[in-house]
């Protein structure tokens, strides 16, 4: 069996939003897939950044604790991040993991881009 | 002992196994009855520790294996995920997200703590054969 493919992952501008839509599952062998693309956010020093998953993913404890380091330097570069695309079942569990006091959770892509446009 | 109501899934200990074994399991648990909901409890459940018996209890050794065993006894989904290891002295403390985004504590322990969370119990055990275990409750309920 081989291990997880690297994760694909496009950046697109939103406004003043970067979406990072991340196709793929999201497990430890994701780390160097996520943080060069959110690597690939700064030169435009965004302030809005929101993550897209696929509703479909398997995410497991790896996924989480890259995900949570990300979380970490969007709060040393004071930006705001967003997330969709998650399953009932992972909204349940980042909420379970504390996530959600880093990162608003939004049901769409459209909700999410509608809110954080909003933002100041 | 094995029996016409047990299913025995026995995995090399390589990360990425674990999706075999939640496959199985969530066939299992369908045919029984389970919701979808809980049933994707029961495959983080069953991915994290098959991930810690990999990780942890069989650390990296070629031809250690990974054993999970699904039964369902008076209304209650069984999962026991064995592994060659000792298991651990203390149990974990659960992770504090504060403290990690922080850069005061590690990234790790989020396997057990969801365990705990998403099951309605979680043993650890050593066996008489050496063996370490991590024993896995849910209740058919509705």
């Amino acid at each position: 069996m081989n291990q997880q493919r690297p994760n694909e992952i496009k950046i697109e501008s939103h406004g003043d939003i970067i979406l990072l839509d991340i196709r793929g599952d999201v497990t430890a062998f994701s780390e160097p897939s996520l943080n060069n693309a959110y690597n690939g956010t700064k030169e435009s020093s965004p302030k809005k950044i929101l993550l897209q998953f696929e509703e479909t993913a398997y995410i497991n404890s790896g996924g989480i604790a890259v995900l949570i380091q990300v979380l970490a330097q969007t709060r040393r570069n004071n930006q705001k991040i967003g997330i969709t695309g998650l399953s009932n079942h992972f909204k349940k569990v980042f909420n379970m993991v504390g996530i959600t006091k880093f990162a608003t959770i939004y049901p769409t892509l459209q909700d999410a881009l509608s809110a954080m446009s909003a933002m100041s | 002992m094995l029996d016409d109501q047990t299913v025995e899934l026995n995995l090399p200990s390589k990360l990425g196994y674990e999706r075999i074994a939640i496959g199985g399991l969530a066939a299992f648990a369908k045919s029984v009855g389970f919701s979808s909901s809980r049933i994707e409890d029961l495959k983080t459940s069953v991915a994290e520790a098959c991930i810690n018996a990999v990780q942890h209890g069989n650390e990296g050794k070629p031809d250690a294996r990974v054993l999970v065993a699904i039964r369902f006894k008076e209304n209650t989904l069984l999962v026991s995920v064995f592994d060659e290891g000792d298991g651990f002295k203390t149990e974990p403390k659960d992770p504090v997200i504060e403290r990690i985004i922080e850069n005061l504590d590690p990234p790790v322990g989020f396997g057990i703590f969801l365990m705990k969370r998403l099951m309605d119990k979680v043993e650890f055990n050593r066996t008489s054969n050496h063996r370490h275990e991590v024993r896995m409750m849910m209740k058919l309920t509705g």
